[in-house]
């Protein structure tokens, strides 16, 4: 599903990865027109990524890549050369916004910087996504997903007591800084344009993730502590338990779901000890007794079951669902929409998460194919001539 | 600069208002974004039903205190406050007075409370057709899930998040974090702001709905297509990196010290082994290229954890970096508070708190050069801006401000 608010914004991409690849594909998925530039004959690294249709590897398969650039018109541009820097200056020349994800260190050897680029249009918003930013004694360090991840606060948290910290089960703070950087550029275009917006992946995580737990740390108040499946300071029970056919998450805030919750198990004896009046207590003393207690009763019991439990008696219980379940989902159905696509048929990505009412949509194009679109973008855009096209393919400029 | 100066600078989103219904954390985050971009954002709240983010042991003294929860002082900075038991037909209307005057709506209740309350979408879009109000749920204004009791872990395990997150092999443990509240207020920021975009261009106005659930759902992107592309499914993950390695935390010389190394090209690779002096097992066969250290990844791990021991976060970081290997500690809350890094960037401001005093609150780091974000003010007092708004915004005079708030309408 693709809506039309953002419809007349002219967008350019400079990204790889997920970060600035999502933020340009929330753009997109609004209604903006973006071009993706991706390295002649590479492209985005996403593309060797996968995972792959059938695990047959190819460039133009890679289901990380076709999900991240739904919506989006591709063109390759080597900016190694001054060819390809001037024709970058012409894109930005027509568009009101740059995003890349290019490191700090990247951006000044290829003299990218927001000052340079601005010559060519000075209204341009510009949004620069880094591993650490564009200031400060980390600016030129080197981080990936769980580099950013740890420097971010996701990591102390996580795992059992004497093991190592984990990390999240799949590669997600591009996504976060990817949120930060669309909002911020629809932001600094109602501000008038001609800005530079300097996002820091690891503050994404930092920031609005995690920034509280710096006054929490002060007054010691529910510290994330490496505590396995248990987190510390919450009335039990608020974890994942097993049950009959995989695992549930057990959750009760509120006194009363707790004391719902213990009729539906039908008052159980243990429940009344006085050791667990304290649900506070019970969790941080007693929860490893108390999982066996409650397992007990889960273990009889689907996910399926516990979940028509739940909606019954609005109890908070949740299964812990697989990506296969979740795809097949009846209630998300909407949110899929199958792509055709020359090289993969036709496969289904998830779109916005959100609806809008009354508004125009259109259904999605698939990712481009890999400078798919050079003769629509250079020729039409920008008013190359086919044989000026031909040539700067010959000289490995697109 | 002082907080003073800070109010005073106008951000890019000066002259908006907004009404916001938001609570706990999903639904206060999108209006504290917007309050440090300057926008208005008036916290429409209730001593009839608290904020959540309100309740909890108090830090000073041992009676509940609604004035000192640090979560609270977090992700309300910046807002309005006032107080309106919606439980009374009069605070409806003063409501719907208010809606008038405002650009946005934000709202996070239960699927149907605004309606029950009669000043659902089509009530405040019949006051305002140019509005825009969004709704923020855990699974969505409609559907077989719409009324399922769920919090942020809940959202976790129903979106696929949790299912990966253990170590390899063993029991899903979940995240304990608050992700879906934040996937869900960051795409709400989003379409907000879009809308408010297309305002400006068309005059439209817009009715947003989001879920928390997609929200974090599209955030999957990797164990989603696993699924699509090979009908796999994933489970507990570990450390591991599908195409990196060596990739984890690996233990320091410290109590409890942590530092994080991942590997992705051959130069990174050649960059690791100089930097810790080229041992000999660095040459073993097995781990001679990208493939085959992914595949020996448990034996790399070993060997470079037995370096790591030896060796602080900190030293380990200076010297990976200092030979473009992407290193960094696993920090706490602490850390990252007194880090130079962050420190020079800002990530905190020292914001006075009425019952508290000095509170470190975190800056959103959207940072935007020409109009950048800013802290504008502490989190609001409950009602503290009833004056200012019933009496300066609608003109209402002091004895029937005085008379509402007796009468347990502004409460």
């Amino acid at each position: 599903m693709t809506y039309s608010v953002l419809q007349g914004l002219r967008v350019v991409e400079l990204g790889e990865s997920a970060s600035a690849p999502y933020c340009a594909k929330l753009l997109a998925d609004m209604g903006a027109e973006v071009v993706k530039i991706e390295r002649p004959g590479v492209g985005d690294q996403a593309r060797e990524y996968g995972p792959f249709l059938k695990d047959q590897p190819h460039h133009e398969r890679s289901g990380l890549f076709l999900y991240l650039n739904t919506n989006k018109q591709g063109v390759t541009l080597d900016l190694e050369t001054p060819t390809g820097k001037e024709i970058l200056g012409g894109l930005l020349a027509q568009s009101q916004v740059f995003v890349h994800n290019l490191h700090p260190t990247e951006m000044d050897r290829l003299g990218l910087g927001y000052d340079s680029l601005k010559a060519h249009n000075d209204q341009l918003v510009m949004a620069s996504i880094t591993p650490f930013g564009l200031t400060g004694p980390y600016r030129n360090y080197k981080a990936y997903d769980i580099n950013l991840a740890a420097a971010g606060g996701i990591c102390e948290g996580l795992g059992s007591p004497d093991r190592e910290p984990l990390t999240f089960g799949t590669s997600e703070v591009g996504y976060f800084a990817a949120m930060a950087a669309a909002s911020s550029i629809v932001i600094a275009l109602l501000a008038g344009g001609g800005q530079h917006i300097d996002i820091a992946e690891v503050e994404a995580m930092s920031g609005i993730y995690n920034g509280p737990e710096a006054l929490m740390a002060v007054y010691e108040w529910r510290m994330t502590r490496r505590t396995g499946h248990h987190a510390l300071d919450f009335p039990y029970p608020n974890c994942i338990l097993r049950c009959k056919d995989g695992y549930i998450f057990v959750g009760s805030p509120e006194g009363r779901q707790w004391r719902t919750l213990l009729e539906v198990m039908g008052n159980p004896e243990w429940a009344k000890e006085d050791r667990f009046r304290n649900r506070t207590t019970m969790n941080n003393e007693y929860a490893d007794e108390v999982d066996g207690y409650m397992e007990e009763w889960l273990l009889q019991r689907t996910k399926a079951e516990l979940l028509a439990l739940a909606l019954e008696h609005r109890l908070p219980l949740a299964p812990v669902r697989d990506f296969g379940e979740v795809r097949n989902d009846e209630s998300l159905a909407d949110l899929f929409a199958a792509i055709d696509r020359p090289d993969t048929g036709p496969i289904a990505f998830a779109g916005p998460p959100y609806v809008l009412s009354g508004q125009e949509v259109r259904p999605p194009q698939p990712a481009p194919l890999l400078g798919q679109h050079n003769a629509d973008i250079y020729c039409d855009w920008l008013g190359y001539t086919k044989e000026e096209l031909v040539k700067l393919y010959q000289t490995g400029i697109i | 600069m002082s907080q003073e100066d800070r109010t005073a600078q106008a951000g890019p989103l000066t002259g908006y208002r907004v009404l916001d219904f938001g609570w706990v954390l999903a639904g206060a985050l999108p209006g504290m974004v917007l309050a440090d971009m300057g926008a208005e954002v008036m916290k429409v709240e209730t001593r009839q039903r608290m904020d959540y983010m309100r309740l909890g042991r108090p830090i000073i003294g041992d009676k509940p205190d609604p004035e000192q929860h640090p979560l609270f002082h977090n992700v309300n900075r910046g807002k309005l406050s006032i107080a309106l038991n919606t439980t009374k037909p009069e605070a409806i209307d003063l409501i719907k007075a208010l809606v008038a005057h405002c650009d946005v709506v934000i709202e996070n209740f239960s699927p149907g409370v605004m309606d029950r309350l009669g000043i659902g979408y089509d009530v405040i879009s019949g006051i305002k057709p140019e509005i825009i109000m969004a709704s923020i749920s855990s699974n969505g204004q409609t559907g077989p899930l719409r009324d399922l009791r769920a919090y942020a872990p809940s959202i976790g395990a129903l979106a696929g998040l949790d299912s990966t997150m253990g170590y390899e092999g063993e029991r899903p443990l979940g995240l304990k974090h608050a992700y879906a509240d934040i996937a869900g207020a960051l795409h709400s920021v989003f379409a907000i702001v879009s809308a408010l975009h297309q305002k400006k261009q068309t005059g439209r106005g817009q009715y947003i709905d989001v879920s928390m659930l997609r929200a974090t759902v599209v955030t999957m992107g990797a164990g989603l297509m696993e699924y699509e592309m090979t009908g796999r499914v994933m489970g507990p993950k570990g450390n591991h990196d599908p195409v990196m390695a060596p990739y984890g935390n690996y233990p320091c010389q410290g109590d409890d010290d942590w530092v994080s190394i991942a590997v992705r090209t051959e130069e990174e690779w050649q960059g690791l082994k100089t930097a810790m002096g080229s041992p000999s097992w660095c040459e073993k066969e097995q781990f001679a290229s990208r493939y085959s250290r992914l595949g020996n990844r448990r034996e790399l791990d070993e060997n470079l954890s037995t370096w790591t021991r030896e060796r602080t976060a900190g030293d380990i970081t200076e010297l990976l970096q200092s030979h473009g290997v992407a290193a960094i500690p696993v920090m706490g809350a602490e850390d990252r508070l007194f880090n130079p890094h962050f420190q020079e960037r800002g990530l905190y401001s020292d914001i006075d708190h009425p019952a508290l005093g000095t509170e470190p609150i975190y800056n959103i780091m959207w940072n935007l050069d020409r109009t950048p974000p800013s802290i504008r003010r502490h989190a609001p007092l409950l009602g503290e801006h009833n004056q200012q708004i019933f009496g300066g915004l609608l003109g209402i005079d002091k004895e029937e401000i005085a008379r509402l708030e007796e009468q347990e309408v502004l409460w």
